[in-house]
């Protein structure tokens, strides 16, 4: 592959606000279960086939991967499908191990092909009462490129292929000579291009003018 | 030309002993002591190394040289403020401009290693000159910019370019006079002049063959025509080096040319060309791509 990650951009989504699940009521018992789902919608109408998901952990202990997916043309409706279950992201969800890491989940890491995606669903898990909150932070999204097609054949080259039909040249100069000429004087300016030297003088006038003046413009 | 005047050998040969059996040692002798050797020696590594067409002419122009480098190799470098007598310092500047351009005319660009050390001695040679210098001392700065501008243009007229058709380069290769020219420069702008003057000889046999087989000034169609094709080939920029020589080469081949030709009987301005203005669209194609000197 040509390009590096950086050159991709990500693919601009919502994240919706994190969804802390409640078991109960919500009003008197405010403690989480420790379940928290993020919802990241892609842009309306462009399904993307997803290279990669970065984002930044903020305490989650396991995270699972859901996409919402559309295959292309057919009538069916999109589908849901686990694509990563239960990635451990702290080694002990009650230490700080991996607590504040940055993470990367690659499509090879994925189950299912993350291919015409419409909406990736982070369910995060965080089973340990020593964190107050959890969550996931800059949530990214970078699309699969496909490396560029090969340049077309430009005509010139084409050209090349085409049978000779001599024109009819009768008291014209002949070609062969005429090209060969040209070739040699094309050659020669290649020559001198290709010896041009950054090496300079180090002047400092303007258009040829050493007027003192214009010093403070260059 | 004053140099020209071969310096008489002031050593009279000796004379010739008496008695066959010493004539050898004593040839021998005289050889060793004049330094033929080296001489010879020399001679012949020079025109191995520049491979003249016209090797007589190429010995003769060496050991006129040569003649000259020993008359004034003592005057060269003075000794504090004592000017050599005869030698004013515009007399002998012109002096080293023309043996640097003897150097210079040695092997031909295409030479590449030749001509790149004929361009390294011709430019310590020029750097020689200014304020009288110790010979211990290593020249500093760099050629003074009216004699740069001076050895390109003598490069030039001695190319067989007119003056006016390579003022337009020189215009932007020149340096002023209290400019002090760095090595690169220098050979850049050397190798340019070389390669041009090979253009213009170049432009100016393709004229010919464009007139022919007319005797008369070519058509102006058609002499636009087969520049224009150059003008294109010249302009193709894009890709790696190996692609634009192949897509340029394309645009320059007979077939390419031969539509060409044939396209500009049917359409095109009307009239002639002349010999001198082909020359010199031919020159601006050249050097609308050198680089202006700053």
């Amino acid at each position: 592959m040509s390009d590096s990650a950086d050159d991709i951009k990500p693919v601009s989504c919502t994240i919706k606000p994190p969804v802390y699940l409640q078991i109960g009521d919500t009003k008197t018992d405010p403690s989480h279960s420790g379940v928290c789902v993020v919802d990241v919608t892609l842009p309306f109408g462009k399904p993307v086939n997803i290279e990669e998901i970065t984002f930044k952990n903020y305490y989650t202990a396991y995270v699972t991967v859901r996409l919402l997916r559309r295959s292309p043309g057919q009538e069916v409706p999109a589908k849901w499908s686990t694509t990563l279950r239960d990635l451990p992201l702290m080694d002990n969800p009650h230490t700080e191990g991996g607590s504040q890491d940055y993470f990367s989940i690659h499509r090879t890491q994925m189950q299912v092909e993350p291919d015409h995606v419409v909406s990736v669903r982070l369910i995060l898990r965080q089973p340990s009462f020593a964190w107050l909150t959890f969550s996931l932070e800059d949530i990214r999204i970078f699309p699969h490129m496909e490396p560029d097609p090969e340049k077309e054949v430009s005509d010139w080259l084409s050209d090349l292929t085409l049978v000779d039909q001599h024109p009819d040249l009768e008291g014209l100069p002949d070609p062969q000579t005429v090209s060969s000429s040209i070739q040699q004087m094309w050659a020669l300016t290649e020559v001198m291009q290709t010896n041009q030297t950054t090496a300079s003088i180090g002047r400092f006038d303007v258009d040829g003018c050493y007027d003192i003046n214009l010093l403070s413009l260059t | 030309m004053a140099e020209k005047e071969k310096r008489r050998s002031g050593a009279t040969p000796p004379g010739m002993p008496e008695g066959k059996a010493t004539k050898s040692d004593s040839d021998r002798e005289f050889l060793s002591q004049a330094g033929v050797g080296e001489l010879l020696r020399g001679a012949i590594l020079k025109m191995v190394e520049a491979r003249s067409d016209d090797p007589i002419g190429f010995l003769a122009d060496h050991f006129c040289h040569l003649a000259s480098v020993t008359e004034t190799g003592t005057a060269g470098c003075s000794d504090g403020d004592q000017l050599n007598g005869p030698m004013s310092a515009g007399a002998q500047e012109q002096q080293h401009l023309n043996r640097a351009l003897w150097h210079l005319r040695l092997a031909h660009h295409s030479q590449r290693s030749a001509f790149s050390n004929n361009v390294r001695v011709a430019y310590d040679l020029l750097n020689l000159t200014g304020p009288c210098r110790r010979s211990a001392e290593v020249p500093e700065g760099g050629v003074r910019g009216g004699l740069y501008t001076q050895t390109l243009q003598c490069l030039c007229s001695e190319g067989g370019v007119p003056a006016s058709t390579s003022a337009p380069l020189l215009r932007r290769l020149h340096c002023q006079d209290h400019e002090a020219v760095p090595y690169d420069v220098f050979r850049h702008g050397v190798l340019t002049c070389a390669v041009f003057s090979d253009y213009i000889r170049q432009a100016q046999r393709l004229y010919a063959e464009v007139c022919c087989p007319d005797e008369g000034p070519a058509s102006r169609a058609l002499c636009l025509a087969v520049l224009g094709t150059l003008k294109e080939a010249l302009e193709t920029s894009q890709g790696c080096d190996a692609i634009r020589y192949l897509e340029a080469s394309a645009k320059i081949s007979p077939y390419k040319l031969a539509q060409a030709i044939a396209g500009a009987q049917t359409r095109g301005p009307g009239g002639d060309m002349d010999a001198k203005e082909f020359e010199n669209a031919a020159a601006e194609l050249f050097i609308t791509r050198v680089k202006v000197l700053s």
